[in-house]
């Protein structure tokens, strides 16, 4: 997930723009100079200004200070780096959340936050001596707080909160 | 009178208690884990307190963030990892006392003196704010729009990057306040066709994401925390007397430092912890002992982030402009119980307001005595495996965000959306503090800029003109200057040598 500047950059400035032309079609207030495209136009050009600038590579000097700094504080074994396919198992929860979205309407809450606790917790690394009992009970557990202390009723689906 | 009276009948409310009791206990478990920030256990809350009488929401979040922030000392101390930013300046010296055999008196060092430093700051903010609301009643669109673009420039001038891309970061916050309909206009922006979007993006949600689930993907790609060896610990207050018999003007140094940092808007309590422990080793008579285990920076970063706790909700009530990220969140609960921030909260809402100096007296009290049971619990705690505990807050992001949208699944894609860019900007080297400021300022910020545009005419003078204006604009322009004052001062220093 580590991105070079210039592509961070790049993406920075060609949101700038979207924004600015996409700003300065917006309809005036009629009998006003300023209206709603003022605010967007300039954040949008300051975005640009900004990516053209990481493109550039101004600035990054102060990174580097910060990085030394903290690699200085810290012990060194936490430094190592892991294999690359770590990185991408950070794509997980917002994968499970999205499945919450899409899932939990038609399957209840019980058995979708079971799901997703059973796989965040074996990519963690648990054994399924941990991850089969928490998904048990963490859902339960939850949607027990949000019922009976929030009153929040959570999507029921096939399998209802029981009581 | 009336009002204290008033205040502590407001405080002593058996819903009140309950809440100030289990966000206490709550704020002291989750910043003991490592890896796990006061502003994350500050964010997951405010779904709770969205359920909550308005004292009881403020009390949970003011609780449980000054708990958070002394109890990410603890693995801190005794993991060399700091629970929170916050924590992170003084890790290292925390880490040589426990190596030394010292742990109970690092740990004590680190309650002891974040209780009266939360105290301290709490004291300056019952002075300093009245006296600011005073002066902040004559202030119009211009002051306001210049004080907010003041916090956000103070906001990527502490984020410890690169300036560029902290003030691309708080750009981008700003953006994503464009989207929806609620601007000067009342057209649809930005939204792409999508009724969903047109009600703006949350800042609820937001805040989850880019604080919690995106803490959540983070930890996956770490490796576990090393295993903390269960260790018999003395008593926890034995010798905090007399430490601050022998330090007291390091105590007072550092409270006084947390106190200005966290009015600052814009720069929190880790900001305050790195300044004072530079600052204990700058005027200290035993320099060279700093680092080896030594208690003098201690006290003096401990003092110092705790107090800037307290005085940076004297910007937030204010002008609604967040001292740090923590604030942040509280201004969003503070609008979402109906406590609008504003000079004319200290008159309207005195009650409340004096509730809250209560509240945070409280907190800081009850640190003590619970501290100490947390601290003789954390080997138990600290060691609660990442893979138990990361699934659970993930689900609590995906349904905190869901009960307050009011049940509405378009929520839940916004923390996955937000966990996401807050996890690449991480990554990358883009401070997401700066960000979340932008998005929780942004409707103020374009409010107070068109308003004053159209009363001048859509003439840019009157934004300089006005004295009060005036010396704002020059320290925002000062802030956003700084950058490049340091970074030429640098280079003058590394020439000297050569041409010497």
């Amino acid at each position: 997930m580590l991105l070079s500047d210039r592509v961070t950059g790049g993406a920075i400035a060609t949101l700038g723009a979207a924004a600015f032309f996409y700003g300065s079609k917006l309809p005036p207030v009629p009998g006003q100079q300023v209206g709603p495209s003022a605010f967007p136009m300039v954040v949008g050009a300051g975005l640009m200004l900004c990516g053209v600038m990481i493109v550039l590579g101004i600035g990054r000097r102060f990174e580097e200070v910060a990085e030394a700094d903290v690699a200085s504080h810290s012990a060194p074994e936490m430094l190592e780096p892991l294999p690359a396919w770590r990185n991408w198992l950070a794509l997980l929860p917002p994968a499970l959340l999205l499945f919450y979205a899409l899932a939990s309407e038609k399957l209840g809450f019980l058995p979708t936050a079971g799901i997703m606790v059973l796989v965040a917790s074996l990519a963690f690394g648990a054994r399924p001596k941990l991850a089969v009992p928490l998904a048990l009970i963490a859902p339960f557990v939850i949607n027990l707080i949000f019922l009976k202390l929030l009153r929040v009723p959570l999507p029921g689906g096939l399998l209802p909160f029981p009581w | 009178m009336d009002t204290v009276i008033q205040a502590f009948g407001l405080v002593f409310a058996p819903d009140v208690l309950i809440a100030i009791f289990a966000s206490a206990v709550y704020g002291l478990l989750v910043g003991s884990l490592p890896g796990l920030s006061a502003t994350m256990a500050t964010a997951l809350l405010v779904p709770v307190t969205f359920y909550l009488s308005p004292i009881a929401a403020v009390a949970t979040i003011i609780t449980a963030s000054a708990m958070a922030i002394f109890s990410g000392d603890i693995p801190g101390c005794l993991l060399r990892i700091p629970g929170t930013p916050a924590s992170a300046a003084y890790t290292d010296e925390a880490y040589a006392m426990t190596r030394k055999g010292e742990a109970e008196t690092a740990l004590g060092i680190c309650l002891w003196f974040s209780a009266l430093g939360g105290i301290a700051g709490t004291l300056s903010l019952m002075l300093i704010a009245p006296l600011l609301a005073e002066m902040a009643l004559s202030f119009s669109t211009y002051e306001n729009f210049w004080l907010a673009m003041l916090g956000l420039m103070c906001s990527t001038l502490v984020a410890r990057s690169s300036p560029i891309k902290a003030i691309a970061a708080m750009l981008l916050g700003l953006l994503i306040t464009c989207i929806g309909i609620d601007n000067p206009g009342g057209v649809p922006r930005f939204t792409l066709g999508s009724t969903d979007l047109l009600g703006g993006i949350e800042v609820i949600p937001a805040l989850v994401g880019v604080f919690a689930l995106a803490e959540v993907m983070r930890s996956l790609t770490e490796r576990d925390p090393p295993k903390l060896e269960n260790r018999r610990l003395g008593s926890i207050l034995k010798g905090q007397w007399a430490l601050t018999k022998k330090y007291p003007k390091q105590q007072a140094r550092g409270n006084l430092i947390g106190i200005i940092i966290g009015v600052l808007p814009g720069a929190g309590a880790d900001m305050a912890a790195w300044v004072s422990y530079a600052m204990a080793k700058r005027f200290s008579k035993t320099p060279e002992k700093f680092g080896t285990g030594h208690p003098e920076g201690l006290i003096e970063a401990g003092a110092s982030n705790n107090a800037s706790l307290a005085s940076g909700w004297v910007p937030a009530l204010l002008f609604g402009i967040p001292g740090d990220t923590i604030t942040a969140i509280a201004i969003g609960v503070l609008y979402m119980k109906g406590l609008n921030p504003g000079p004319t909260l200290f008159t309207s809402q005195a009650s409340s307001m004096y509730a809250l100096y209560i509240i945070f007296i409280i907190g800081n009290i009850i640190m003590i005595p619970l501290g100490i049971i947390m601290i003789r619990l954390a080997s138990k705690v600290v060691g609660a495996p990442r893979s138990a505990v990361m699934p659970v807050i993930m689900i609590f992001c995906a349904v905190g965000a869901f009960a307050t949208a009011g049940n509405n699944l378009f929520a839940v894609y916004c923390v996955a959306i937000f966990g996401l860019i807050g996890f690449v900007m991480e990554k990358n080297g883009y401070p997401v503090a700066a960000m979340v400021l932008g998005i929780v300022m942004g409707t103020m910020v374009e409010q107070s800029f068109v308003t004053s545009l159209i009363k001048s005419d859509g003439s840019i003078l009157p934004f300089f003109s006005r004295p009060v204006s005036s010396v704002l604009a020059a320290m925002t322009f000062g802030a956003l200057l700084w950058p490049v004052f340091v970074w030429a001062t640098r280079k003058l220093m590394a020439q000297r040598p050569a041409t010497a």
